[in-house]
């Protein structure tokens, strides 16, 4: 590089402007989140299978409650923030600010982001909004308590929740959306603007794909959202009324319902949001493990666009009872059900990309491939949600918690697993233990599936979400057994993941160190030999095949060509 | 020992075999007691069943494939890019297969639904009218008396969380709240419908059974959200009249809102005496 004054331990490992540094900063907060996040989930668990009874010892009740008691408050409290924070403290950072950051100006062969100052920025503003998230936790009040969808008027001091914690949550989440956005505009520029010589679209990996597509509906609704806190936010600190009427409102004209149109005009994207990295990262590890191109990999690009198009226009199939019109109902039902044609296409072409390959079972193979499993059932029992008539009995019930899980916790946990063990080795240099990679793989899966789909199986039974005791209502007693099953699962799946942190910490420790390219891989990031300085490539590589030219019957004696690699004539 | 535990998985056996669907078979939802219930059973069975097939499908395939093409010594993999114009129209056919086997069908059914029960509101003299108001954490029901009109001075204002509706009989809900989103939901009869601040909704249900139900709110309205619970009485047309005269207003009126108040959870907020609305006549 021509800048070679002395970097500080302050400018190396802090205050970075390097996007492989900024990568594992965001890698370490999301992690720090997903525990925290997941051990929220754990105390939700237990409420619901043991009803006012006192947390075990090993959730910690007695430091958290006295006597080791949850009340209705601290319930409310636990799922508004396990929600927020998985969503935005977990997956965001993890897939989205950390690999975003990292494979992006690897995989289209740049130097950096196009703004490494602003990625730092980034940073440092989703670090700033976990602090105040954090602190919302330490006042009197406790935290947010309002769902993470934060409906007003409940949200709003008049409606019952006059805590600070709320306003603050409204705060941290409008900085985390400001971070979210300075992270999409670099990455979109980024991937416009500084992609290698040769490197045409189509030639981009998957995982870019997933990436951009991304960063491009975070760039379009994030805004929205920030629209909506900021006026959110206005209710609840200087008196106004957008978001209140009825008993509560002194003054006309305010109205309930736009928020829920504002929140989820942001939040279906959201789910998107979340899932494509995930798509094009499976997509890509599929191929690699398979030995075998992707299967029909423009079609697949062009379904996630498709997909991004239609996300942006059916936010209405989450207000089904809300009492919208006949008209509206239908027309969101049926742009709903649109998205099954490009989401069956290109899931097809995932199982193409199996068939007739060379399938090595890595630890990354096998949570891409749970992906499909978790993704397939999760997409499906999104039917149930689309449709009017059975969203009437299913809407705000423990099914869509479970459908919801299926999509957006378990695909994402798999896929930003599978992609923490394919890309470790270049993260950290060094190799993490395959052994352990693949037992934590089966004491994820399957308790996993237990849980969310039992808990979709609560949801048909009736048991609505967001509920301290269950068993105030005679009609769930039948399901009471079922709930205790469900959190035992749970527990089990919590502590499995201890698995994981042992050999993810480990590894980064002691770990053996690894070569440049363990998997055999073409794109761009395998060529460079670890550790990658800042600036990454010496000289910039010129592209001359598409990701996948795996078993490429032109290349002799291996079954890979990178993609800076002349194709043998 | 083993005798009672043969019998009781005897038990979930049959119980099983009643409710045929067959992704979702040993939990049974709430018993459905009304009149178009079962419409939404039905689109959730054919759901479940098509489903099921597809993912079956799915997860036998991949299974062959694990075992298939493994790696494993003198195996190689087939460079195909499956981008061959076969195999787009092939994959393009087959989820369109799936678009036209699931989402046209679930989609007619429920348009169909919707037109002829959930969006087709009862008119005529036999409908039963009633008025929603929940507030945090309880529901109020409003009847219109005997002049059938609503906010006079005749409604019938039952004590808190009782609902009491004659079976067979079609009833029209306008439900409006007075502070947060609430939602109105009636397990037994498969209907939902929120209650937001401003806004005045519409909903009908009928019984086919007499007996006593839960309703509940499936919006998150605050601390006491999970205790807000109504009961829902299903009588005869002459049990249901006597009840609607009981309750009719009486002079010494006071005494029945200190009986409210005392029934009101700590922390609810003061409601008007006269809450009810004209009711909202739909287009």
């Amino acid at each position: 590089m021509s800048e070679h004054h002395e970097q500080t331990f302050c400018s190396k490992y802090i205050f970075s402007t390097d996007h492989k540094v900024i990568a594992k900063q965001f890698l370490w907060l999301g992690l720090f989140f997903l525990a925290f996040g997941g051990f929220q989930a754990l105390l939700i668990r237990w409420q619901l299978a043991y009803p006012e009874q006192p947390l075990p010892w090993y959730l910690l009740g007695n430091l958290f409650y006295e006597g080791g008691l949850m009340t209705p408050d601290h319930y409310n409290v636990l799922f508004t923030m396990h929600g927020t924070i998985m969503i935005f403290w977990a997956i965001t950072p993890m897939l989205i600010g950390a690999f975003g950051n990292f494979i992006i100006p690897l995989q289209i062969g740049a130097p950096d982001m196009a703004f490494p100052r602003l990625n730092m920025i980034s940073f440092w503003t989703m670090f700033l909004a976990s602090i105040v998230l954090l602190a919302s936790y330490l006042l009197p009040e406790g935290a947010a308590a309002g769902g993470w969808t934060s409906y007003p008027p409940l949200s709003t001091p008049v409606g019952g929740i006059a805590g600070e914690g709320q306003t603050l949550w409204t705060l941290a989440l409008t900085l985390a959306g400001t971070s979210t956005l300075m992270g999409a505009i670099n990455y979109i520029i980024t991937v416009v603007r500084m992609r290698a010589p040769g490197m045409t679209y189509f030639k981009m990996p998957l995982s870019v794909w997933g990436l951009w597509l991304t960063s491009i509906m975070n760039a379009i609704f994030v805004p929205i959202i920030a629209a909506g806190l900021i006026l959110l936010l206005l209710d609840r600190t200087i008196g106004t009324q957008f978001f209140i009427a009825g008993g509560l409102a002194t003054v006309e004209g305010g109205d309930p319902l736009l928020y829920q149109h504002v929140f989820w005009i942001f939040g279906h994207p959201e789910v998107y949001i979340l899932i494509l990295p995930v798509w094009g990262i499976v997509s890509e590890l599929l191929s690699v493990f398979s030995r075998k191109p992707a299967f029909g990999a423009k079609v697949t690009a062009i379904c996630m666009c498709t997909i991004v198009v239609l996300s942006s226009i059916v936010w209405g199939h989450h207000m089904y009872t809300t009492g919208m019109s006949p008209l509206l109902g239908k027309a969101f039902m049926f742009l709903t059900l649109l998205i099954s044609i490009p989401s069956s296409i290109f899931f097809l072409n995932w199982l193409g990309t199996l068939w007739r390959g060379n399938l090595h079972f890595d630890p990354p193979m096998l949570f891409a491939m749970g992906v499909i499993w978790v993704f397939g059932l999760g997409g499906l029992t999104g039917l149930y949600n689309a449709t009017v008539t059975s969203d009437i009995y299913l809407h705000d019930t423990m099914f869509v918690v479970g459908h919801f899980h299926y999509t957006m916790a378990a695909s994402v946990l798999f896929g930003g697993l599978a992609a923490i063990y394919f890309w470790f080795p270049k993260m950290f240099n060094k190799k993490m233990n395959p052994l352990l990679g693949k037992i934590h793989f089966w004491v994820s899966f399957i308790p996993l599936n237990y849980v969310f789909f039992n808990m979709m199986v609560t949801g048909y039974a009736g048991q609505h979400r967001r509920l301290y005791n269950p068993s105030e209502y005679e009609f769930l007693a039948p399901i009471s057994d079922l709930n205790i099953s469900i959190t035992t699962f749970a527990i089990i799946l919590g502590f499995s993941q201890l698995i994981f942190a042992y050999n993810f910490i480990n590894s980064i420790i002691n770990g053996e160190k690894a070569e440049a390219n363990p998997w055999k891989a073409n794109t761009l990031e395998w060529t460079l030999e670890g550790p990658i300085p800042h600036g990454n490539f010496a000289t910039t590589p010129t592209v001359y095949n598409g990701p996948h030219e795996y078993s490429n019957p032109a290349v002799k004696d291996r079954d890979w060509i990178a993609q800076s690699e002349p194709m043998p004539t | 020992m083993v005798k009672n535990t043969m019998q009781l998985w005897l038990k979930k056996i049959k119980s099983k075999a009643q409710w045929t669907a067959w992704g979702i078979w040993y939990i049974d939802p709430p018993k459905d007691v009304s009149l178009d219930g079962y419409r939404i059973d039905n689109v959730i069975q054919y759901t479940d069943t098509v489903i099921t097939i597809y993912f079956s499908l799915v997860i036998l395939a991949l299974i062959f494939f694990i075992f298939k093409y493994r790696a494993r010594s003198g195996h190689t993999a087939v460079y195909d890019k499956g981008d061959s114009k076969k195999h787009v129209m092939a994959t393009i056919a087959m989820g369109l297969l799936v678009f036209f086997s699931i989402d046209v069908v679930i989609e007619t059914m429920s348009f169909r639904d919707l037109k002829e029960a959930f969006w087709n509101f009862p008119k005529g003299e036999n409908v039963l009218k009633v008025e929603v108001m929940p507030q945090q954490f309880a529901w109020n029901f409003r009847y219109a008396g005997p002049d059938g009109a609503f906010n006079t001075d005749d409604d019938v204002v039952p004590a808190l969380n009782q609902m009491h509706i004659p079976v067979n009989t079609p009833v029209l809900i306008q439900i409006a709240p007075f502070d947060v989103i609430h939602s109105f939901f009636i397990p037994n009869f498969r209907v939902k419908q929120d209650a937001t601040p401003g806004m005045v909704n519409t909903m009908w249900f009928q019984a086919v059974e007499t007996g006593n139900f839960e309703i509940a709110c499936a919006e998150l309205c605050g601390n006491g959200h999970y205790r807000m619970k109504g009961y829902l009485t299903v009588e005869s047309q002459e049990a249901f009249e006597q009840w609607l005269a009981d309750n009719a207003p009486q002079e010494d009126e006071e005494d029945e809102w200190d009986d409210w108040d005392a029934e009101v959870d700590e922390g609810n907020r003061e409601i008007p005496e006269e809450w009810g609305w004209t009711w909202k006549e739909i287009q």
